[in-house]
């Protein structure tokens, strides 16, 4: 096996509430790629999202490596600097400046995480540092969220809906962030994240997992997953292309 | 690093200031400063009232981590109510009280931790579980202490209902408090960081690398055992547990280290305070010192909750 497999999953099948959310996945995310995952709400990108960090889920099986070994033969100091997970949610119960929050949210910096100045001002959060985490807007926080996973300086990052709740703008602001994160077929870093705007992912992502919410999956680079027929299975209405943007017909 | 300076200022001037709080409740009283009655008398006396306050703000601390909210007590989780049960049968059987007391805050520890065992497994946010049972073990002790209640003879009952509101004039054992709260302190001190980061989340603690599940067990042991010792000193004390904790972050100390050192500081110089009062007001006469503590600490924690809402 090649050494730069940051993700592997084998068979690797999640069920949850009776049903199959993803069948027999094999699938794999080297170094160099950002992978999007798509699919409806309830389709079960939360929960893959978290079997893939070695959160508990309802139900699964299969096998899921990181850089080509078990998940759960690491130990769990160690997998703290190969995979950091954004959830969707934040769960802010105590009063915790941004600041402290990223500190404390800190393992490997000095292998490869950015300087964090330099990440609170390319996320614009920069101005939030004193400011409590619980008390931010819904698209502060999420960026905030971001940084923390950053700062993890994981070589794989596992992002539940990183721009759910930015406006147009910051949309951008993340996606560019998330580009030079981890440049296309370079560098020891990957990144996967589930996200909704086909337009927004074929600006950023270079490879995409639909998930179609029976079991069904397809994966691959961008430009073949990002399809008219493939978002019509995966959201269940027509699309079209305008002008290198995607709209549903 | 300046954010050290202010730190290390509030832990000196909270320290002296317990220890002023010490050497009052140490030299006033019946009797004035008279050595022998110090050193047998007032001293054991004083020292089990701060280690019982210790304790206490120590458990309510912890548990506000472990179960990820800034309003829990120390007494959330049923041992109180479980040693008052124990108290009130040796007082039925002639035994001494603060031995049963002592056995029934052990046994509702125990009986919570076996309940407990496969919410504390999964990495998962355990607390409104952990929280349900506690507060069932806590209504199961309280029917029974209620009803042993009206078993107790009538000459014992002052004594025992003092004793449920938190009662010093008997403590005994008073090292032990104060060691166990070293014991604690020295903990948190350790594991600063990772407790700092349990307040992130189970999951988001692990994620980070935490040993979650040995972490909240060993909390959850820890603010047991200093629950169990306190209530077996010197009865179910209020308030401290609730508000010590809870008014250092409200003043904006974040870090477990930090707390830690404050919570045990403060708590040892409320419940100092609040016994010498409770000896002092209508002395000879001796009110139970966790009526008092409550009746002059909640006002002020309004005050304090009314002025400093940000």
């Amino acid at each position: 096996m090649s050494s730069d497999s940051l993700l592997e999953t084998r068979a690797l099948t999640v069920r949850a509430a009776g049903r199959v959310l993803v069948e027999r996945l094999d699938w794999r995310v080297n170094a160099g790629e950002r992978w999007c995952v798509i699919g409806r709400n309830g389709a079960g990108k939360s929960l893959v999202l978290r079997a893939l960090a070695g959160l508990g889920v309802p139900h699964r099986e299969g096998e899921v490596l990181w850089q080509g070994r078990a998940q759960q033969d690491w130990p769990v100091g160690t997998a703290a600097r190969l995979r950091a997970l954004m959830p969707q949610q934040a769960q802010d119960r105590f009063a915790l400046t941004v600041e402290r929050t990223l500190a404390l949210s800190e393992v490997a910096t000095a292998q490869g995480g950015q300087r964090l100045a330099e990440l609170m001002t390319a996320l614009d959060i920069g101005s939030l540092a004193r400011r409590r985490a619980d008390q931010l807007s819904g698209g502060e926080r999420q960026r905030v969220a971001l940084a923390q996973c950053a700062v993890q300086g994981a070589a794989l990052m596992l992002l539940d809906e990183p721009v759910s709740f930015q406006d147009p703008a910051h949309q951008q602001v993340v996606g560019r962030w998330l580009v030079d994160a981890v440049p296309a077929g370079a560098g020891p870093r990957a990144w996967v994240a589930s996200a909704h705007d086909p337009s927004w992912i074929v600006r950023v992502a270079t490879h995409v997992l639909a998930l179609l919410g029976d079991g069904r999956w397809h994966a691959g680079p961008v430009d073949e997953i990002l399809s008219a027929p493939v978002l019509e299975q995966t959201y269940g209405c027509p699309w079209r292309s305008v002008e290198g943007a995607w709209l549903p017909a | 690093m300046p954010a050290r300076d202010p730190a290390a200022l509030r832990i000196a001037l909270l320290a002296l200031a317990t220890a002023l709080v010490a050497a009052l409740a140490l030299g006033l009283g019946s009797g004035g400063l008279d050595w022998q009655l110090i050193v047998s008398l007032r001293a054991p006396r004083v020292a089990a009232a701060a280690g019982v306050g210790s304790l206490l703000a120590l458990a309510g601390l912890g548990l506000q981590v472990l179960l990820r909210n800034p309003l829990a007590d120390p007494y959330v989780l049923g041992h109180s109510t479980g040693a008052s049960v124990g108290a009130l049968v040796a007082l039925l059987l002639g035994v001494q009280l603060w031995m049963g007391a002592a056995a029934g805050a052990l046994l509702a520890g125990l009986a919570l931790l076996w309940l407990a065992r496969p919410a504390l497994a999964v990495a998962d946010d355990a607390s409104p579980r952990l929280i349900l049972l506690g507060a069932m073990l806590a209504a199961i002790f309280g029917s029974i202490a209620t009803l042993l209640l009206a078993l107790v003879p009538d000459e014992r009952l002052r004594g025992a209902i003092f004793w449920m509101v938190g009662d010093l004039s008997g403590a005994a054992a008073s090292l032990w408090n104060l060691a166990g709260a070293a014991v604690f302190v020295a903990w948190l001190w350790a594991r600063g960081r990772s407790v700092d980061r349990l307040m992130l989340g189970a999951d988001a603690a692990w994620l980070l690398g935490e040993p979650v599940r040995r972490l909240r067990l060993e909390l959850l042991l820890l603010a047991s055992f200093a629950v169990g010792l306190s209530v077996a000193t010197a009865g179910a004390i209020g308030f401290v547990g609730l508000v010590v904790a809870q008014g250092w972050r409200l003043a904006g100390v974040a870090r477990t280290r930090e707390l830690a050192l404050l919570a045990a500081l403060s708590g040892a110089a409320l419940v100092m305070a609040a016994d010498l009062l409770a000896r002092m007001v209508v002395a000879p006469l001796e009110l139970p010192v966790g009526a008092v503590m409550s009746l002059l600490g909640a006002p002020c924690f309004i005050w304090f909750l009314a002025r400093g809402v940000k």
